[in-house]
């Protein structure tokens, strides 16, 4: 049996790809960059990607609560370029970031410049042909940068995250072009990220997480874990980040390169105790917050508020509220990714494949 | 209640979810970073905002 035709309205337009990009810029349906007209072919080819019907409703987005179908969801992806094997892995990462614990509505209607990085595991990398090596989060490969952009576009047209409007960002990021990475899970000493999360690892995972762009960790040098972890700790707190101010919505991500991840393992430390270690060190004095940022406005367990000035006030309420991965090429690179502090990270596995 | 610069989204989102006539107190942006004596005027600005709402 077919699938149901499109219920999306069919607009005819002059034959020529200046006369759709045209169009499309004039009703404020683009990121600003030239999209793939989404004529009704290529959408059909795109939904064959999935194993939902198009009119199978993904949820409302925020903050204009724009319905997303499967086949609006579909029309976006064509405009991004994406081919229809990364359609099951964009409708599951909207399905996260649908999750209440998520809070899409504050992450597309504040000021934070926070954007949903959408990190994926397990076989569906391999699958949509997504790259987890050098330069990851920059330009070049297809499958990271068309499902990123395809989560943008989403966003922009059924969510109404324009700038100044749904999206009222103060300087924005540019993370919202385009963010999705894979984990090299082959360089990874410890379980992957959806494994410490909870799933198989032959499982295939989206999780999102409401991120400023990536923090540069630059260590040329150290040979032991405590040292290199003292940079990284160093990088995850500062007095400008919004990390610390809401603590219960506070999470750090952690991006080890791969070399850097070595030197820490071979030390004998588990996750566990990359968490541990982080959670203790990545701190800031109590009279340091008093200097600016939020402070006033934090949410804090009692304790925090009555303690001496020099004492060190966590970042995060637990170490499980730093997530650790492994990406990138060879280089003394990682990164520290915080989130916006009020959303929490969210998993979906895909299960939406054909056939 | 919202302030200037949110007016537009707060607007929106009335009209998207059939609310086009839902009454906004809108004061001056931006509130944050504001010394207590301006806060304070705003509020009291606001006040008189929400009396007139009310009709009072």
């Amino acid at each position: 049996m077919g699938r149901a035709p499109l219920a999306s309205r069919v607009i005819e337009l002059d034959d020529s790809l200046e006369a759709v990009e045209t169009y499309f810029l004039e009703q404020d349906w683009t990121d600003g960059l030239p999209i793939v007209p989404p004529t009704p072919p290529r959408v059909e080819a795109m939904l064959a990607g999935i194993d939902a019907e198009p009119e199978l409703v993904v949820g409302k987005i925020p903050p204009l609560w724009g319905e997303a179908t499967v086949e609006k969801v579909a029309i976006n992806a064509v405009m991004a370029g994406c081919r229809p094997a990364a359609l099951p892995v964009l409708v599951a990462a909207l399905e996260a970031m649908l999750d209440p614990t998520f809070n899409l509505y504050g992450i597309q209607a504040t000021t934070h410049p926070v954007a949903p990085l959408v990190i994926v595991n397990g076989p569906a990398g391999a699958r949509l042909g997504m790259h987890a090596g050098s330069g990851l989060f920059g330009p070049g490969n297809p499958a990271n940068a068309t499902l990123g952009r395809a989560v943008r576009l989403s966003l922009w047209n059924l969510g109404g995250a324009r700038p100044g409007a749904g999206d009222m960002a103060t300087q924005g990021s540019p993370a919202k072009y385009s963010y999705a990475i894979a984990e090299r899970e082959d360089a990874n000493p410890w379980a992957p990220l959806h494994v410490s999360r909870g799933f198989g690892a032959d499982e295939s995972v989206v999780t999102v997480f409401g991120g400023e762009g990536p923090h540069n960790v630059n260590d040329h040098v150290s040979q032991r874990a405590p040292n290199l972890l003292a940079v990284v700790a160093d990088t995850a707190v500062t007095l400008g980040s919004n990390v610390g101010w809401y603590l219960t919505q506070s999470q750090l991500l952690v991006v080890f390169g791969p070399e850097h991840a070595a030197t820490i393992a071979a030390d004998g430390f588990s996750r566990a105790d990359v968490q541990r270690y982080l959670y203790e060190h990545a701190r800031l004095r109590l009279g340091t917050r008093k200097l600016g940022g939020m402070w006033g406005l934090q949410d804090w367990p009692a304790w925090m508020a009555c303690v001496d000035d020099a004492a060190l006030l966590p970042t995060v309420s637990s170490p499980d509220d730093i997530l650790v991965m492994v990406a990138g090429g060879p280089g003394k690179h990682s990164a520290v990714v915080p989130n916006c502090c009020f959303s929490r990270a969210v998993s979906r596995a895909v299960t939406r494949w054909p056939g | 209640m919202t302030t200037t610069a949110f007016e537009a989204l707060a607007r929106h989102e009335a009209h998207t979810l059939g609310m086009e006539g839902l009454p906004l107190l809108v004061i001056p942006h931006p509130l944050g970073g504001e010394p207590p004596e301006r806060v304070a005027a705003r509020a009291a600005a606001a006040v008189a905002q929400l009396a007139a709402r009310l009709g009072r």
